[in-house]
């Protein structure tokens, strides 16, 4: 059979959805070719793009990955890296980690964290969406078509805030995020189904700041997550911190000052305990040496051994053990029972962390697929599954934290337990309390504890226009929908009218939608010379690939299918493409491009007819067309 | 007269695409095939297609929930309607619900209390119980003074004697669950007997006493274990 184009151009109508994992270390982007999951790269054959943003407020200067890499240690606070442990997170939240970065903190970071740098304030949303954008821009490349749709993965422990905060990443990168993924869950995927009928799985994923444990059950090509844990501040990040307060404390034993204070010395510092660190995976000693150092007034230099370090590090791989166990017993499993052991995230390469597993769980983890890759693949997967691409495949995970309401004395009423397959409802009737009352508050709570103070906040919602009536009689129906994101949206109801009640959310982390809008338009004020100049590149890459298809049917097929006057119709609109594609408006290209394959629509469908006819004739195509 | 009202609102139901009427069981539209909002009163037993039977077989059960999610899932109405994405969503997750709930012997006999018009039973000591509870908060008192004291003696004594309390409990839990079988047993005979409502009534009357004493039970062992 020949591949019939649906179009001219053979341009997809639907569109391509990659796969995203934004992590807090290395983001990257994978998509599935004909060939399976494949992550795309750059020129110089890097996958990874580092999770570093660098913005100069003086030019107006926005560098993304490698290159804002290099500005870490020359220009410390205009660049920020592992934004990921600031999603949905408000400054109370990350008090410790701010102790060891050098960013600065704008004032009112109360709900959303905002990274000053210089006179403008980026929140992480906005900082993880020049990330995206970056990967978007990568994608879009290799495509020749600007790609909208992505399928972004988080830590299966994030909660609602930090889901909520990554997609509002994806919207201010212009992407429209299909879905919310939790990594371990990707991973599993990319792993692919087992060649038993039945395995029980078991993922254990430690990036770059969060750690996640999944077990699945993988069934005729259902992957259904039993239950998952984790620890959404515990990663390589923490790791490198034993090893800088190390080196920090060293220094001030020797030189009786400390460096901290001087973020360049800060960060030739951490690139120096984070190669050590990488090293030890591969070999029983190394140097911590701090390159150039004298720059930065530092004189260090020691040996350092992997026994060291796992005396460093011991009880943070330690604390991964306990979300492990729980995990299994949410399942209902012994770890005799789990049939394999998937490692995911970069920090899995560490020995300590192996063996620490492979003890738990006794058996030797699979460690085939490269760590750093594997989630993305695996988004690429479901992307390919959510784009209609396959049906064998699909995805039942949980939400990992109850989700409670605020009652009387400040305890939490659960609603929707831990690890209940998504996505997952629960309704609840209110009443009102006093006569008259017209509003009715309800405050929504993520967590396992019974009070209010020790779970997480999510929002306050206000049932508004309430019909006033004697206390305890009106009826009002809320339901609560976890959706397969692991996100939450509630609706109300009036029970005895039917009528929809109005509902004001006031979400406690993160932005609102009016302030997300707001943000869309900033980013495209800030990036608007950069986004012309692309789109005229995107929209004249599209316009080559319409008018070779035009000259084609035009020189070859086009005799005798189609009358004089279309073939006419056809050759104009493609004289003007061509002058516009000369210009640089590169809305007129859009323009004519779409003028163009509109008018060779009918000729397009008429040679695909033919070439339909000689199909089933068992004949190639080509003699048809030239026959 | 009840029953009569139910079956106005059966016919009622429309498809939402094509407005074809629709039974109030059908996932999709006889007419057009398109997901249908889940109507309101639906029954977790009626949503599966299963007669309200307590009885039921796990490994049938989980494959018909896999085979409804990959029907339902909103991976799959990525490009749908929103009426149906709506509703794709809406039976996803009350297929969970079911499925999470009915897979479980003691929360399916919970469950069809709830829809057979039961309150939630509140917890409730077991008759034969009530003397030993009372030894036992005595014990747990005992141990917590004693680690506060910080009495090793003590400490160990009050440990083992808990832990022995502890196995008789889960000992008696063990035998409520069978009791639980039996009843549901005698629920289903009684179903495919088609049974006067006063059989029914009075089943269901000594599942609910059951399960009031289990969650009673349940609760003491979840105390015991927190302080061990």
């Amino acid at each position: 059979m020949p591949v019939i184009e649906l179009s001219l151009s053979g341009r997809p109508k639907s569109g391509r959805v990659v796969g995203i994992d934004l992590g807090t270390t290395n983001s990257l982007v994978a998509y599935m070719s004909e060939n399976g999951p494949e992550v795309i790269r750059d020129q110089s054959g890097n996958a990874l793009v580092p999770s570093i943003v660098y913005f100069d407020d003086r030019q107006d200067r926005l560098l993304v990955g490698e290159d804002a890499r290099d500005r870490l240690i020359t220009e410390p606070r205009k660049a920020i890296y592992s934004v990921k442990r600031f999603m949905g997170k408000g400054s109370a939240d990350v008090q410790e980690d701010l102790s060891l970065v050098p960013f600065q903190i704008a004032p009112d970071s109360e709900q959303v964290i905002g990274f000053q740098m210089g006179d403008r304030v980026f929140t992480p949303p906005e900082i993880s969406a020049f990330i995206l954008r970056d990967l978007k821009r990568r994608a879009s490349r290799l495509f020749g078509e600007e790609v909208t749709q992505a399928v972004i993965t988080v830590p299966a422990y994030f909660n609602d805030a930090e889901r909520q905060a990554t997609k509002d990443a994806g919207h201010l990168a212009g992407l429209e995020v299909l879905r919310i993924v939790n990594e371990p869950t990707a991973a599993s995927l990319a792993y692919g189904i087992d060649n038993r009928e039945e395995a029980i799985v078991a993922v254990y994923d430690l990036g770059g700041g969060t750690f996640d444990i999944s077990i699945l059950k993988l069934k005729d090509g259902i992957f259904e997550v039993l239950s998952t844990n984790g620890d959404t501040h515990l990663g390589g990040d923490d790791l490198d911190n034993r090893l800088i307060t190390l080196v920090l404390n060293e220094l001030q034993r020797s030189t009786g000052s400390g460096v901290a204070n001087d973020p360049a010395g800060f960060q030739a510092i951490r690139n120096a305990v984070i190669k050590a660190k990488h090293d030890l995976s591969e070999s029983g000693g190394t140097l911590i040496a701090i390159e150039a150092g004298a720059e930065f007034g530092i004189q260090y230099e020691r040996e350092i051994t992997r026994v060291e370090l796992e005396g460093l590090i011991g009880d943070l791989v330690e604390r991964t053990l306990g979300p492990c166990k729980q995990a299994l017993k949410d399942a209902n499993l012994d770890p005799e029972q789990i049939d394999e052991v998937v490692m995911v995230g970069g920090s899995t390469r560490i020995p300590l962390v192996r063996r620490r597993v492979r003890e738990l769980f006794k058996r030797e983890p699979h460690v085939e697929l490269n760590p750093d890759e594997v989630v993305a693949l695996g988004a690429a997967i479901q992307a390919d599954v959510l784009a209609g691409g396959r049906r064998d495949l699909l995805l039942l995970d949980v939400t990992p934290l109850s989700l409670g309401i605020e009652t009387m004395g400040g305890v939490v009423a659960k609603i929707i337990n831990r690890n209940a397959t998504i996505p997952a409802s629960a309704s609840e009737m209110f009443t009102t309390w006093a006569d008259k009352q017209t509003g009715i508050d309800i405050h929504v709570l993520q967590g396992e504890r019974e009070m209010v103070d020790d779970c997480r906040s999510l929002a306050r919602f206000t049932l508004k226009g309430i019909t006033p009536q004697p206390a305890g009689l009106p009826r009002i129906e809320v339901k609560f929908l976890i959706d397969a994101n692991g996100i939450l949206t509630v609706s109300a109801r009036d029970v005895r009218t039917g009528d929809e009640q109005s509902i004001e959310v006031k979400p406690s982390y993160g932005l609102t939608d009016e302030q997300v809008e707001k943000m869309l338009l900033d980013s495209f004020e800030f990036a608007e010379e950069d986004l012309r100049k692309r789109q005229l590149i995107e929209a004249r890459n599209e316009a080559e690939t319409v008018i070779r298809a035009a000259e084609k049917a035009l020189a070859g097929q086009a005799n005798g299918l189609v009358d004089e006057q279309e073939r006419e119709a056809i050759s104009h609109t493609l004289d003007e493409l061509r002058r516009a594609v000369g210009g640089e408006d590169y809305l007129l290209i859009r323009e004519k491009t779409k003028a163009l394959d509109d008018a060779s629509q009918h000729l397009a469908e008429v040679i695909m007819d033919r070439a339909v006819l000689a199909a089933l004739r068992d004949r190639k195509p080509s003699e048809v067309a030239e026959g | 007269m009840a029953e009569a009202a139910i079956d106005t609102e059966m016919t009622q139901q429309v498809c939402t695409q094509c407005m074809a009427p629709q039974s109030v069981q059908t996932h999709f539209c006889s007419a057009c095939g398109s997901i249908q909002p889940v109507a309101s009163g639906t029954d977790f037993f009626s949503f599966l297609g299963l007669p309200r039977k307590l009885r039921l077989d796990e490994t049938e059960l989980e494959k018909s929930f896999y085979a409804l999610s990959r029907l339902f899932h909103p991976d799959y109405f990525m490009g749908a309607t929103e009426a149906e994405q709506r509703a794709s969503t809406e039976r996803s997750s009350m297929l969970n619900v079911a499925y999470r709930t009915l897979r479980n012997g003691v929360a399916r006999v919970q469950y069809l209390l709830s829809i057979e018009g039961r309150k939630e039973a509140e917890k409730k000591a077991p008759p034969d119980l009530l003397e030993e509870v009372f030894e036992l908060n005595m014990q747990i008192e005992e141990l917590k003074t004693a680690r506060r004291l910080a009495d090793e003696n003590e400490i160990a004594g009050a440990r083992s004697s808990l832990e022995d309390a502890l196995a008789g409990l889960r000992a008696k839990l063990a035998t409520i669950d069978e009791q639980l079988v039996a009843l549901s047993d005698d629920w289903d005979s009684a179903f495919d007997r088609g049974a006067m409502p006063n059989e029914r009534e009075s089943l269901l009357d000594r599942m609910s006493e059951v399960l009031a004493h289990r969650s009673y039970i349940r609760n003491l062992v979840r105390d015991i274990e927190e302080v061990l």
